[in-house]
């Protein structure tokens, strides 16, 4: 399913959130969409569901859609970041949603399982006392079960344990290559797992699209920390942008591209004086990554 | 997916989250206690003076509904729609192959059945329960009136709660505003409206027509049209109307006009939650 939004524009009052946005998120595509609290990312996708009345148009398959989402909706599913915290027991929640796309209360029991959670256990429990995570993926089963064409996450992996989310990502990489996924994340391992392509939104504006490994390998941190008892070491690792940090430890944030070329000549310098030694990627995206970035 | 099965599963999540929330069970009690209430003081005054106790009791217990059944309807739909958008739960249901129409008629149907199962239940049973106990005939008439005028009613508060849900955004703004409409619906009852008019000399006509738009004043004179018209028991518009129309006219206008107006109000809110933003 080919989605085109054609100059799409969303304002309340007088806060202008979306200004004409043109994006074309083809089928089977992978994007993420990306950019600071209040940028946009949820009117964009609100919008895209139906739920807001924007200027310009939602094109699906070469046919502009208005407000009322009725085709669209069986081919869209979506994860939001919090889910409602609905007092119906979790069986009669999975039964409504799984029901309206034909879909059983095992099916989705499968997915949860998959992302180790006992469905049935926990089905007459209210579903607003399962945690944070539990409800999480509970939407994520639904969603991955629905069979939609078009997945839509948002912050889909936010309150999941590392586990879970390996098996999320792994889950969504096996749906099939003509399903397109929308993804709104902070994280970085989620758009290295799930995404081929990132668009940055700021202030209600494209300011950068192209390739997920592009952005990443210019905007990805890495973090490298030194631990040293020399101080010839210190010396070095201080001219070099290091900061001191507790009991001898010293660490660099740097672009995810520079990482090796470091470690390559701290091993060349350092040789034999370091005790200890870290480099590991940022979980999440930089405020900066997300703030500055040309226009498209 | 048809419109009505879109319905049937908003209104099958609705239920069990009514129904896990208490809302039935409370309403159930509530109109339990009152009619237990009436029905002793009701067959306890009629030993005493000789009246008829059921048809007094019967009286007493709808007269306090007249005040209580807006409180509950409002309270039970006045945050309906707004919350539903802040906590997410219209996001995720939206997010579904469920129409704006079918979310919304679903949960109307719900809240109607949430409130007037336990009526049509609790206003039968307590006429049937006293008779057993104490040996009175049941004055059907007047149950099945009461069980209409109610009904309708509830209809009407439903509607405006949901339009108040639709339409203000704030929960807390909301609220307000529900006990508000409520406090207008039971002070403009006609003896209400004779004090204001004494005090501020309004026109008689513009008294007696806040009094006749009044849903509650309505449904007052229905079920009072069953009894003797008189002033004292009426007040001056029930009196006039009395006169005028009739028991039949006032009974079809204490069912008629709350269903006009719940139903105007629906259709309203409908109409906007159609058209406007969800989130």
């Amino acid at each position: 399913m080919r989605v085109e939004l054609r100059s799409l524009g969303k304002r309340f009052g007088k806060v202008v959130a979306l200004r004409d946005v043109v994006l074309d998120l083809p089928a089977g595509g992978r994007t993420a969409l990306i950019g600071p609290n209040g940028s946009g990312k949820s009117t964009l996708v609100r919008l895209l569901m139906g739920m807001l009345d924007g200027d310009g148009d939602v094109v699906v398959d070469g046919t502009a859609v208005g407000m009322d989402r009725r085709a669209l909706a069986p081919k869209v599913a979506y994860v939001p970041q919090i889910a409602p915290r609905l007092a119906a027991p979790v069986r009669d929640v999975v039964r409504a949603a799984a029901g309206l796309r034909g879909r059983t209360f095992a099916q989705v029991a499968e997915l949860a399982a998959a992302l180790h959670l006992d469905l049935q256990g926990v089905a007459r429990q209210p579903f607003r006392t399962l945690s944070g995570g539990q409800r999480q993926k509970v939407l994520a089963a639904l969603a991955l079960s629905s069979g939609a064409e078009f997945l839509l996450l948002d912050e889909p992996t936010a309150s999941m344990d590392p586990r879970s989310r390996l098996e999320f990502f792994r889950l969504v990489e096996a749906l099939p290559a003509s399903t397109s996924v929308l993804l709104c994340s902070h994280r970085l391992d989620e758009i290295r797992r799930l995404v081929d392509r990132v668009v940055v939104l700021a202030e209600g504006v494209i300011t950068w699209q192209g390739t997920a490994d592009a952005w990443l390998q210019e905007h990805a941190e890495a973090t490298i920390e030194v631990r040293t008892d020399s101080d010839v070491a210190s010396a070095w690792l201080q001219a070099r942008g290091f900061l001191p940090g507790a009991t001898g430890w010293w660490n660099k944030a740097l672009p995810v591209h520079e990482r090796a070329h470091l470690l390559a000549e701290i091993g060349r310098n350092l040789n034999g004086q370091v005790r200890d030694l870290m480099a590991r990627d940022s979980e999440r995206v930089a405020p900066e990554a997300t703030e500055r970035g040309e226009r498209s | 997916m048809t419109l009505r099965r879109e319905v049937a599963a908003v209104a099958r999540l609705d239920l069990a989250e009514v129904l896990r929330s208490r809302w039935l069970v409370f309403c159930l009690c509530v109109h339990g206690a009152l009619a237990a209430t009436f029905v002793l003081v009701g067959l306890r005054e009629s030993g005493i003076i000789g009246f008829t106790g059921m048809g007094r009791a019967l009286m007493s217990w709808t007269h306090a509904l007249l005040f209580l059944l807006p409180l509950l309807a409002l309270s039970a739909t006045g945050q309906v729609v707004n919350a539903a958008r802040d906590d997410g739960t219209l996001e995720l249901l939206l997010a579904n192959p469920v129409s704006r129409t079918g979310w919304f008629v679903g949960t109307s149907l719900v809240r109607v059945l949430a409130l007037v199962a336990p009526l049509l239940v609790a206003m039968p049973a307590m006429a049937i329960a006293g008779s057993l106990a104490f040996g009175q005939p049941v004055p059907w008439d007047f149950v099945w009136r009461g069980v209409a005028v109610s009904t309708s009613l509830l209809l009407c508060f439903v509607a405006l709660g949901l339009c108040i849900s639709t339409f203000v955004r704030n929960q807390a703004k909301a609220l307000m505003l529900t006990i508000l409409v409520w406090v207008a619906g039971v002070a403009l009852i006609d003896f209400g409206l004779i004090g204001v008019m004494l005090q501020w000399e309004l026109p008689p006509s513009a008294v007696f027509t806040l009094a006749m738009l009044n849903p509650v004043q309505c449904a007052r004179l229905a079920l009072l049209s069953a009894a003797q018209p008189e002033l004292a028991t009426f007040g001056p518009v029930g009196f006039f109307l009395a006169n005028r129309v009739g028991a039949d006219g006032l009974l079809a206008i204490g069912i008629g006009w709350p269903l006009l107006l719940g139903a105007t109000a629906w259709a309203w809110s409908l109409a906007m939650f159609k058209r406007r933003d969800l989130v």
